[in-house]
């Protein structure tokens, strides 16, 4: 996403253009409501929240420091948001910091033989519908990496900046995550 | 080269190894059948969750945006509403001694010595008041129990049916005085 151009928006709509902050919003309103949609469920609450992460970035962008990439800015936001939900929810979401299985991350583990094939000979669209179902399934905070990783694309290095969290932490959630999902396609018939 | 850890295959996915590894990798996974199709199967996956449909936002999403938005917010306005608040205050005491030709203690003195006058007098005025108030109550009430007093005796002295009489002909007199200061004033003409 253009760097350059958001910081010039920013500027903009600072000095009171309120048509640069209604730019932003065109242009970030997609990779925030697919965020927020998964990790909320419902698309009118999603809708609310995304509505709710402008508001918000609007009202503190004075606070906004332009040697961080406004995107990563705009998705901290959210997933403060989300955190929040979940915890007045009490949804359950475990710390990424935190340890999560039995054989530390399962991920040093060389590949099994009896490793069943799964979504070979499934269809890219069956693969697709799946692997939505799956990410309903993952702890939200794992899931919240997913996404960020699949549909925002953002790096390993933006992912860290948000939490707060070393890159190679960040990086083995996001590969622990998609086991899972792995695991989970392979229990769906 | 042995078989890949699952740590490994996603890096080699996303091309995180170094270039060597990469190769070493790439040269394991044509011999290795069992590795190379844990390959394709994650990349399958990763593929699917890429390519997710996204999210339909309404096209009235911006507008809805902006009619909720105030002006942002500057970082510590309230310190800043006080220093200006002071200032003013400064520079209005300042014209006002300027006004007068008096110093500023001389100033003060007389503000102090004006306020604490009309402190006093309205303690008194207030007390007045007060003693005031508390007569004319006593008053009304002394009035008051005399008159309960007065008809209470005047209907023991009288028998009922001279007393039904009595008021009967009050009621009469009321209702032909309300009817002829009706017609006399025009009232509902």
């Amino acid at each position: 996403m253009n760097e350059e151009k958001d910081q010039d928006l920013v500027k903009r709509t600072l000095r009171g253009d309120k048509k640069a902050f209604e730019m932003i919003v065109r242009k970030y309103q997609q990779p925030l409501l697919g965020y927020v949609s998964r990790m909320v469920g419902q698309r009118e609450m999603a809708l609310d929240f995304t509505q709710d992460i402008f508001v918000k970035a609007y009202a503190s962008l004075r606070t906004y420091e332009p040697r961080y990439k406004f995107s990563t800015w705009l998705f901290k936001i959210a997933s403060n948001l989300v955190i929040d939900h979940w915890r007045k929810k009490k949804i359950p979401s475990f710390s990424l910091s935190e340890p999560l299985g039995r054989d530390d991350d399962g991920l040093t583990l060389e590949i099994p033989d009896d490793e069943p094939s799964v979504p070979r000979t499934f269809e890219l669209a069956e693969v697709r519908r799946k692997v939505e179902t799956a990410m309903e399934r993952l702890p939200g905070s794992l899931r919240e990496l997913f996404v960020w990783r699949h549909i925002n694309e953002l790096s390993y290095e933006e992912m860290a900046e948000i939490k707060g969290l070393p890159i190679g932490t960040v990086k083995n959630r996001v590969f622990q995550a998609k086991e899972m999902i792995r695991r989970l396609l392979e229990e769906t018939p | 080269m042995s078989c890949l850890t699952i740590s490994d295959l996603y890096d080699y996915l996303e091309e995180g190894l170094s270039p060597e590894r990469m190769n070493e990798t790439s040269e394991h996974l044509r011999s290795c059948r069992r590795c190379r199709r844990a390959v394709e199967e994650r990349k399958l996956i990763a593929e699917a969750a890429s390519s997710l449909p996204p999210f339909e936002v309404p096209e009235d999403f911006p507008e809805r945006v902006m009619s909720r938005i105030s002006r942002p917010r500057v970082p510590g306005s309230g310190w800043l509403i006080g220093l200006i608040s002071g200032s003013s205050l400064l520079t209005l005491i300042s014209v006002l001694l300027i006004a007068s030709g008096r110093n500023a203690l001389e100033f003060f003195k007389g503000a102090s010595q004006t306020f604490w006058e009309s402190a006093k007098n309205a303690a008194v005025f207030t007390a007045k008041l007060a003693s005031l108030v508390s007569i004319i109550g006593r008053t009304l009430r002394s009035l008051l129990e005399a008159g309960g007093k007065s008809l209470s005796v005047l209907t023991s002295l009288l028998h009922p049916g001279v007393q039904i009489f009595i008021l009967v002909l009050a009621l009469g007199i009321l209702a032909s005085l309300f009817y002829g200061l009706r017609k006399k004033l025009s009232i509902g003409d």
